[in-house]
């Protein structure tokens, strides 16, 4: 038999060093942003049951999730989402909670990608989920959070925004069955004008088909809209598009300098469960989004609980990578300052170590029996401090 | 003025159609006419730079918005998947994918289980699991003809342009799976980050096809 015990699973990966203090940094930044908005954190399991994500509509394909067996032969999986255990809890344990509810969370996701494909399997992402409100305020609030997210990385970004509530209402006025409809969707996902024009062709021509041809096109900035408005004058479409624009110039303003808002109608993504308003946000350089995010009214009444909830999650190994990639990786910090013990007096040494350490320092102690070792040792490690503890203690500064 | 837009070429056929694309827009291909040994070219007055790549890696490197945009067959769009804008079919690079067998093989006949022979199994088992009909598939690297002659397989689905090779061979195309032509894809960031140039670069080569 093979071994692999030299060598982590495809798709992760160790990190080291200044990777981590990356990391951790970026997760530290955003989370504070959420805690500070009023957001509390969940934690929820790495291990769920596979029922949780096997809802009536499957946002998760099977093949994408990590499967185990708990110790009485039921079906696990590795959590390939955080928003769906936040509606589980939500829908159980705080359904009789004050509305509205707002959690962040931190924690890693796992997904199957395909192979050699240069992508993660277990994806650090932080993000929030506002529950309990159908109010373009709490719309405004995501977006706002998703703007400060952004620009909290020091770097341009954009965020997208578009609604997938214009895609439904134009495809539910055609006389086509749903595997139509998601053939529609997909094509118009893929900004597949080639092969979106011959399928809609197909169904015949009418005003609502011209609009679904155009609708990958219409994305950019305010221009979108008033193009749109020549294309739909039905007027559930029309309110659900000025409601967009007034989304849509609050979050223009909410963002000023260092970053840019777009809009895209063509937005209509295909695991997602959002009913209403979707983001995305990217940064400069990076082929992926790096936010992504909307409105899901209908989530957690498969749970049980019919509560509308909007939020969006945070791919923090892309923002990781982007960082890295651009700037230098950060040093790890040295030590103020080293304790050597003499023979004899390594409680006290210890014991002196730690009195510095409460003063603020970062101090080691020094793992050698001999002076020189040690004394090279810091050396080596640029540490400026040298203590000795011993017969007559001294301090040297290297 | 920025960096310029990436555009991967799938190299060989599409390259050379491309190249006359690009050239009739008014661009000047000097460089990748004279390219040598050198995969990434200027195509300086249209701010562009073309990368010469294998089809399959178009796509990975657009997916990966390491390049831009891209220039690959429909069949390795079907075969690879993925996460990109297909913008604009460019017309050239024309032929279709098709399921050929034996001359005169009752294929479809029978209630055995059909092997396939292939270079494009995902091609070939979304085609046949449409038809709710099971499928042995082999995935062949080299000349996939040889594989009914040597009896191996049933059939095969492959890509045919003029049938010369099939008929040469004793095979015939029983069904056609899907017409093929070469696509301009982009990745789907840099067509918001940059979309005013691609969109004007779209617009030109749409204007003539």
């Amino acid at each position: 038999m093979r071994n692999y015990d030299l060598i982590t699973p495809e798709g992760t990966k160790d990190l080291l060093f200044g990777e981590c203090i990356i990391r951790r940094e970026v997760e530290k930044k955003l989370m504070g942003l959420y805690l500070s908005r009023g957001y509390s954190e969940m934690i929820t399991p790495g291990l769920e049951f596979f029922d949780v994500f096997n809802l009536n509509s499957q946002y998760f394909p099977q093949e994408n999730m990590y499967k185990l067996t708990d110790a009485k032969g039921r079906l696990l999986v590795m959590r390939p989402d955080s928003t769906m255990p936040i509606a589980r809890v939500v829908a159980t344990r705080l359904k009789d909670a004050v509305l509205p509810l707002k959690f962040c969370y931190d924690q890693t996701v796992y997904r199957t990608e395909p192979a050699l494909k240069g992508r993660s399997d277990e994806i650090v992402q932080t993000g929030i989920e506002l529950i309990g409100s159908e109010l373009k305020i709490a719309d405004l609030e995501v977006i706002s959070a998703a703007i400060d997210s952004l620009r909290a990385m020091g770097m341009p970004f954009s965020l997208e925004i578009g609604s997938i509530g214009i895609f439904r209402a134009l495809v539910a006025k055609l006389d086509v069955s749903d595997h139509m409809k998601e053939k529609i969707r997909r094509r118009i996902e893929m900004k597949n004008f080639p092969a979106l024009n011959d399928l809609l062709d197909s169904i015949g021509s009418s005003p609502v088909i011209t609009a679904l041809k155009k609708l990958p096109a219409l994305f950019g900035g305010e221009e979108v809209f008033e193009k749109a408005e020549e294309l739909m004058s039905d007027d559930n479409i029309t309110g659900l598009l000025e409601e967009l624009r007034g989304i849509y110039h609050d979050a223009v303003e909410m963002c000023g300098e260092g970053g840019e808002i777009t809009v895209d109608l063509g937005l209509v993504n295909k695991t997602d469960y959002y009913t209403g308003l979707i983001i995305k946000g990217y940064l400069q350089g990076h082929g992926e989004e790096v936010l992504s995010g909307g409105r899901y009214d209908k989530l957690i009444s498969e749970f049980g609980y019919d509560v509308p909830a909007v939020g969006f999650a945070v791919n923090v190994n892309a923002i990781t990578k982007i960082i890295e990639k651009h700037g230098e990786l950060p040093k790890i910090p040295t030590a103020d300052a080293v304790v050597f013990a003499e023979e004899g007096y390594e409680a006290e040494a210890f014991k002196a170590a730690a009195s510095l350490r409460e003063q603020g320092m970062i101090v080691e102690n020094a793992l050698f029996t001999d002076l020189d070792s040690a004394r090279e040792y810091a050396v080596e490690r640029r540490i400026p401090k040298f203590i000795v503890i011993g017969e007559d203690s001294k301090e040297a500064l290297l | 003025m920025s960096r310029p837009i990436r555009m991967a070429l799938t190299k060989g056929r599409l390259e050379k159609d491309t190249v006359g694309l690009l050239e009739k827009l008014g661009f000047d291909c000097t460089a990748v006419r004279e390219k040598g040994r050198k995969l990434i070219l200027p195509v300086p007055d249209a701010n562009l730079e073309v990368v010469l790549a294998k089809a399959n890696d178009v796509i990975t490197y657009v997916e990966h918005g390491v390049c831009d945009m891209g220039v690959v067959g429909k069949d390795t769009i079907m075969e690879m998947n993925g996460k990109f804008y297909e913008l604009v079919d460019l017309g050239f690079g024309k032929c279709k994918f098709a399921l050929a067998t034996k001359k005169d093989y009752d294929f479809y006949g029978g209630y055995g289980i059909k092997t396939i022979a292939t270079k494009y199994p995902n091609v070939s088992r979304h085609f046949f699991e449409k038809k709710g009909m099971d499928t042995e598939i082999i995935k062949i690297e080299g000349s996939v003809e040889l594989a009914p002659l040597l009896e191996l397989a049933d059939g095969i689905v492959d890509i045919v342009e003029t049938g010369t090779t099939l008929k040469e061979n004793g095979l015939e195309v029983i069904e056609d799976v899907a017409p093929i032509s070469a696509r301009l894809i982009a990745n789907t960031v840099s067509l918001k980050m940059r979309q005013a140039e691609i969109e004007g670069l779209i617009k030109l080569i749409e204007e003539n096809l």
